[in-house]
């Protein structure tokens, strides 16, 4: 234990000083100002497909609270006509966030293996279980740090773009599980992305492919998981799936590492 | 109680055996000089050692227990290759990570102790990938001095070290050796090898060709005279009537390793006519005893 609390406090410190967590950070504080500010300019606007010579009418979002997730509602007939579109607004949010974290994740750890830190490290200090704790603690608080940042950006975003921050079909209770929703649900996918980066060591080009592979398939899970009226319930999903996955991912990194080489 | 006890040790990649039924023993603090060709095995073993990679098969023993006990590990320190350091950070910072990585309760001047050591303190603040390759080594020495350690294995240590690094890394490691501390150095540089340490082990292909103490090394090590006369090849011959053992070495001096004063050679060389024109008493170091040895030689 004693010796778990040495190496997170080293690895906060080195997250805490490398430029790389300001910069994700800071992209996630801006992509949001950046997507409503744009959107609401371009309102209205027509573009047209020079080969199909098709027009398509640009909207910007209604309210801001858009840009943070949907609202899932029982689907039904009338609706599926709008299934498309509904889906393409769960997907330009703040989930996108989650492939920037795989980034981090993977830059971070790869980081070590390339400066042979981990080799340092491996010679004194023989349990493997440290580091992936370690490493799964600290990226998973950067990405909720990251979430929260997001969260910042979309009310500053809202305001100069003077977007309406009226809560439809969800309250501030929702919007508040929602939010803690999407931050535990880091902790499923950075065990995922670090389970690629220490297959994949120095190789950061590498971890990063994976890592985005990997996320796609659960990409679709996080609107459905993590909803604008979200309740206890999907907090409680989200636990879980962060143990579950957290543990059998974080098993899985162990054994790599245990079993192979470490430089 | 030894260090290091290794037996029967394998290590296969793919194709290529790298390692095949090494055995190796490291008395407790002794520094122990490993020498071998390129790709002989050397740091395969030492990576081994530190747990690095994976051994075949075979056992690896420190201080009597398995290498991967992590109280043992928690003894011991290494420099395989390059320093592990991050490039962006200070050199300060990257001693300070390493020491909070080992559980130092006073860091700081412990840091300060070993960049001491390594004269390294007035650059401390410096980034670390704006350091030289003799400061960048010192670092990752002063690095694997930290929390003094029981076992220290440092591969190619005296790379890009200036002469004031070499002595000052002879300093340090005979100082480390009075405490009780064990040293793993391997190195190429033969001459610097020579004066610190007290045990040797020379590798070749993957086996241990031979281990030896300092005290053996010098009795292996013949003492000779060496000469050079006008006529070399009368000179040769002459001699090689009297004594067992002459021969031309490659810098075209002839070697009498028989024992004999340069006095009675002269004279002997003088009765026949042979003028000498350089002579003297030399001995066979370890940078020649291993290039014998690898060649195949006793």
């Amino acid at each position: 234990m004693k010796k778990l609390k040495s190496m997170l406090k080293v690895d906060f410190r080195r997250m805490f000083t490398t430029p790389l967590f300001y910069i994700v950070t800071g992209i996630c504080f801006v992509v949001p100002i950046l997507i409503l500010v744009m959107t609401t300019m371009m309102d209205g606007s027509v573009s047209v497909n020079p080969q199909t010579g098709k027009e398509t009418v640009i909207e910007a979002f209604d309210s801001a609270w858009q840009i943070i997730g949907t609202v899932s509602e029982d689907t039904t007939e009338s609706e599926t006509a709008s299934a498309m579109e509904v889906d393409m607004l769960a997907m330009c949010n703040i989930n996108l966030l989650y492939f920037g974290i795989s980034v981090l994740v993977c830059l971070f750890t790869s980081a070590d293996f390339r400066s042979g830190y981990a080799k340092n490290l491996f010679t004194v200090r023989a349990k493997k279980t440290d580091y992936v704790i370690s490493k799964t603690v600290v990226c998973s608080i950067c990405g909720m740090i990251a979430v929260l940042s997001f969260f910042t950006g979309t009310l500053l975003g809202g305001v100069i773009a003077g977007l309406p921050f009226e809560m439809v079909g969800f309250n501030a209770g929702n919007l508040m599980m929602c939010l803690l929703a999407k931050m535990l649900l880091i902790w499923v996918f950075v065990p995922i992305y670090l389970l690629m980066s220490v297959i994949a060591k120095q190789k950061a080009w590498l971890s990063i492919l994976l890592s985005l592979m990997v996320g796609m398939f659960l990409f679709m899970m996080i609107p459905m998981l993590s909803p604008l009226n979200a309740t206890a319930i999907n907090v409680l999903l989200c636990i879980v799936g962060g143990i579950v996955i957290g543990t059998g991912f974080g098993a899985i990194s162990n054994q790599v590492l245990k079993k192979t080489s470490l430089v | 109680m030894n260090a290091i006890e290794i037996k029967g040790l394998t290590k296969n990649f793919k194709e290529k055996q790298a390692l095949c039924g090494l055995d190796m023993t490291v008395p407790v603090g002794a520094i122990y000089g490993f020498i071998g060709e390129n790709g002989s095995g050397k740091s395969t073993t030492e990576k081994i050692i530190c747990g690095l990679i994976h051994k075949s098969s075979g056992t690896v023993k420190l201080f009597s227990k398995d290498h991967t006990d992590p109280e043992i590990r928690s003894q011991m320190s290494a420099l395989i290759e390059a320093p592990g350091c991050f490039p962006n950070m200070s050199v300060w910072n990257n001693m300070m990570l390493q020491a909070a990585n080992l559980d130092i309760s006073n860091a700081e001047q412990e840091v300060v102790k070993v960049l001491k050591l390594v004269r390294m303190e007035g650059a401390a603040g410096n980034k670390y990938k704006n350091c030289s390759l003799g400061m960048k080594q010192r670092v990752g020495i002063a690095m694997a001095l930290l929390g003094n350690p029981k076992l220290l294995v440092l591969d190619e240590p005296i790379n890009g070290l200036d002469a004031d690094g070499m002595r000052i890394m002879r300093e340090v490691l005979t100082d480390i050796s009075k405490t009780g501390a064990t040293v793993v150095i391997s190195s190429h540089i033969l001459g610097e090898l020579e004066k610190i340490a007290t045990h040797y082990g020379i590798i070749k292909g993957g086996k241990m060709l031979k281990e030896m103490t300092a005290a053996e090394l010098e009795a292996d090590c013949r003492t000779y005279t060496a000469l050079q006369a006008k006529d070399m090849s009368r000179a040769k011959a002459i001699l090689s009537c009297k004594y067992s053992h002459v021969e031309e070495d490659e810098s075209g001096y002839i070697r009498v390793y028989d024992t004999v004063t340069p006095e009675e050679i002269v004279c002997y060389l003088y009765e026949n006519g042979i003028i000498i024109t350089e002579i003297g008493k030399a001995k066979i170091g370890l940078e020649e005893y291993y290039i014998d040895l690898m060649k195949g030689g006793k």
